[in-house]
């Protein structure tokens, strides 16, 4: 009978190295003058979903953008500690950015396809890459789409305008976007909050089914989706992890009472 | 208390009061736009128009009698009558401003005819006969073939001068180059068939000149026309409406593809026209991409610091600099001090007369460029401020460069603001007139900028504009006076050049939204 409630998930102490796609040590980050993230250590595991959970403003968004260094374009950001991802710090100067960022996919809150055809923006990471065999760009078209759950929909017009989708089509076109490049993390930042229930229960089940391939990180507002959904979850307050654990036990016995007081919703 | 009880209206009242005002201005405006175009549409138009000649007798001032045949234009304002007139003391025509009391009677004289030279001069009179060699003198009615006739001569004349004799000229100066001795057999042997083909020129000359048409005038006087400088016979006041509508056309073609002529206030505006349209091309080139790699540092790459905000404010002031100082800048600094170099530098044999050192076409358009680059600047910067963050942050995580996403995101999304720019830059640089004097365009070229000849695109030509056209027209020119119909002819083509430049950016613009729609 106890069978039953043994989760597949281990003890996040128990976490090996082999078995971590993100870990992060001692991570510091400086907006201007404003300490964002506070000395932040975790180890995040692959090929599960894990869910970073706070208050608007804990620095969630800002610590996923730091897996693919995205923090980089904006002025007066400063970080130290070090992200390992494939056994490489990734704040380090000698990083390709550029190659990180298809190896570590980003989907955001707003869908924003580019102003061009369904197939243009699901190329267009590939055609950076220097890709121009038409063969090999309608092969990673199709299959990224598909484990998008997308083909279906859009195969028959895959040469007009990205913006003739729906907002749910839209986001699971940006998904696939980031797919095509066969990445090994996927960030997802609030993907769901600008689409209705229905559709984010679809986009919801494209995770679980996407966790196969890849690492997902989803920063989510949303309680119920991130215990739905993740097997990890992290929670953020005020720029320091307050408490990281498998969900089952986050979400049923949390340890402290920040995170209890959060996810039963009696602040915020 | 002024404010509430303003006028003694009630606040309904006040607000009606306002719309009205407001639309009282718009209409004024309204008004105001619609009578430049009326003005110059129709005077531009009236240009075109044959007009009925009247056989016009009448005391001058002097108080001695006159008949002369005329086009009569009434003046709107009075009671004057002014008179394009043409007479034997005048035969290519004047002009006279009578009171109405100075005219004695209008007569409509139906077998008249406007006759237009090939150099742009004309004369009102009745066409007697035609004098046509070894043949008895021919009636009116065979006038066309004679002129068909007369042009085939011209044609072959033509043909001999451009076929045979210009390449014998070409040859002959090519051996006094090498220093061949003249009495060579060779060249004797060209001399010689140059001798017989300028005879034969000369031949087909002499038959040519005594094609005659003889004329009178009201007073009865007689007076010959040499046929071969005839370019059109029409008896206006015979004309049906639709054959009129035919002249106008004909003379609109002649108007669009001749040079002008007898001091730029007849003939065509061609040169004009293209000189207009080239300079317009070419500083688009120019102005296009340099505004835009400008605008896309200013608002892409540069820190946002006090000298990037300094050098923004500065642009924009640039656009409200006064267009003479540019020309004088573009005197000073392009033809003299760049043009000066490049002289130096690259055709130092060619000294002292200047090839790149003297105003051009190139630099009027480089001028223009300089002065429309504020325009494309701004607009630019505007259209790239208005693409998403998101897209950019989009294409970053999708592990473009900065340089990748500007060239493959950003600029196809910030394009329709890239082409506001162009057509702003576009419709300033087709009405500059000032800054154009200074720097390269003239009352007259006697080459256009582009021709058959290596490097067929003359950038250091002088070239003739629109503007500039008018401007000379329409204050220099003793012989038209008042009415100076060609200038307004050239001024509603200038116009519709402006308007179609237009036109065709703003539908380059709407498609590039289109195809480039955001959100």
């Amino acid at each position: 009978m106890l069978k039953l409630f043994e989760h597949n998930t281990l003890n996040v102490d128990d976490i090996s190295a082999e078995q971590t796609a993100v870990e992060v040590r001692n991570l510091n980050l400086w907006f201007g003058n404003k300490h964002v993230l506070n000395d932040i250590s975790m180890r995040i595991p692959k090929n599960k979903i894990t869910a970073l959970i706070g208050q608007s403003g804990c620095g969630k968004s800002t610590l996923i953008s730091c897996f693919n260094r995205l923090n980089d374009l904006y002025d007066g950001c400063k970080y130290n500690g070090e992200i390992i991802i494939d056994g490489r710090n990734i704040n380090s100067r000698k990083i390709n950015v550029s190659r990180l960022r298809t190896n570590v996919g980003m989907v955001f809150q707003r869908p924003n396809p580019f102003p061009m055809s369904i197939y243009e923006n699901v190329c267009y990471g590939l055609k950076l890459q220097g890709v121009k065999v038409r063969r090999h760009l309608d092969d990673a078209v199709e299959s990224a789409l598909k484990q998008a759950a997308l083909w279906d929909e859009v195969k028959d017009r895959l040469f007009e305008s990205a913006h003739v989708l729906s907002g749910g089509q839209q986001q699971r076109l940006v998904i696939a976007r980031a797919l095509a490049l066969k990445p090994d993390i996927l960030l997802l930042d609030e993907p769901t909050s600008a689409l209705d229930p229905l559709t984010t229960l679809f986009i919801e089940e494209l995770m679980d089914s996407l966790k196969k391939q890849c690492t997902i990180i989803i920063v989510t507002h949303n309680m119920q989706q991130a215990s739905r959904v993740s097997d990890y979850t992290a929670f953020f307050h005020q720029g320091r992890l307050i408490e990281y654990a498998d969900s089952d036990t986050l979400f049923t016995m949390p340890e402290k009472k920040q995170t209890e007081d959060y996810i039963t919703g009696r602040y915020g | 208390m002024l404010s509430r009880q303003s006028f003694g209206l009630n606040a309904v009242q006040r607000q009606s009061f306002v719309i009205s005002l407001t639309a009282f201005f718009t209409s004024l405006l309204l008004i105001a736009l619609v009578s430049v175009l009326i003005l110059i549409g129709m005077r531009g138009m009236a240009y075109f128009w044959p007009e009925p000649i009247y056989m016009v007798t009448g005391k001058q001032s002097d108080g001695s009698a006159f008949t002369v045949f005329a086009n009569v234009f009434e003046d709107p304002s009075g009671g004057d009558v002014r008179l394009k007139y043409a007479d034997s003391r005048a035969p290519y025509g004047s002009q006279k401003q009578l009171s109405e009391e100075q005219v004695e009677s209008l007569d409509l004289i139906p077998e008249s005819a406007e006759i237009k030279f090939q150099d742009g001069r004309r004369v009102l009179a009745i066409p007697e006969y035609i004098v046509v060699p070894s043949k008895p003198a021919q009636g009116l009615e065979k006038i066309n073939a004679v002129m068909d006739e007369v042009a085939l001569i011209t044609a072959q004349i033509e043909e001999l001068n451009t076929q045979k004799l210009a390449p014998i000229h070409e040859a002959l100066s090519q051996f006094d180059k090498r220093g061949v001795d003249e009495e060579a057999p060779a060249r004797e042997k060209l001399v010689a068939s140059f001798t017989e083909y300028q005879k034969r020129v000369e031949a087909l000359e002499a038959t040519r000149a005594e094609y005659e048409l003889w004329v009178s005038f009201a007073d009865k006087s007689a007076f010959v026309i040499p046929m071969s400088d005839i370019q059109s016979v029409d008896f206006v006041s015979r004309l049906s409406t639709f054959e009129k509508w035919k002249v106008v056309f004909s003379e609109i073609g002649v108007f669009l593809s001749n040079s002008p002529k007898q001091a730029n206030t007849s003939g065509g505006v061609f040169p004009a026209l293209f000189g207009t349209v080239l300079m317009v091309f070419l500083m688009t080139i120019i102005v296009t991409p340099f505004g835009v790699l400008a605008a896309i540092y200013l608002s892409e790459y540069a820190p946002h610091s006090a000298l990037t905000t300094t050098i923004r404010v500065s642009v924009s002031n640039m656009a409200g600099v006064p267009s003479i100082v540019y020309g004088v800048f573009g005197l000073g600094f392009f033809v003299y001090t760049l043009g000066g170099s490049i002289d130096e530098l690259l055709f130092s044999d060619a000294l002292p007369s200047p090839t790149m050192g003297s105003p051009g076409i190139f630099w009027a358009a480089l001028t223009m460029a300089i002065l429309t680059l504020p325009v494309v600047i701004v607009a630019t910067e505007e259209g790239l401020r208005r693409v998403p963050e998101g897209l950019k942050t989009g294409s970053y995580a999708l592990g473009a460069t900065k340089f990748e996403t500007i060239v493959r995101t950003v600029l196809p999304i910030a394009s329709p603001g890239i082409m506001t720019g162009v057509i702003l830059a576009i419709a300033r640089a087709a009405g500059e007139v000032a800054p154009l004097m200074l720097v390269g365009a003239v009352k007259f070229a006697p080459a256009l900028p582009i021709d058959g000849e290596f490097p067929y695109l003359h950038l250091d030509r002088q070239f003739m504009h629109l503007g500039v056209l008018i401007y000379d027209g329409a204050f220099h020119s003793q012989t038209d006076g008042k009415s100076a119909s060609m200038m307004f002819a050239a001024c509603l083509l200038l116009l519709i050049v402006v308007f179609i430049l237009n036109i065709l950016a703003v539908l380059l613009r709407a498609r590039l939204r289109k195809r480039y729609i955001t959100g």
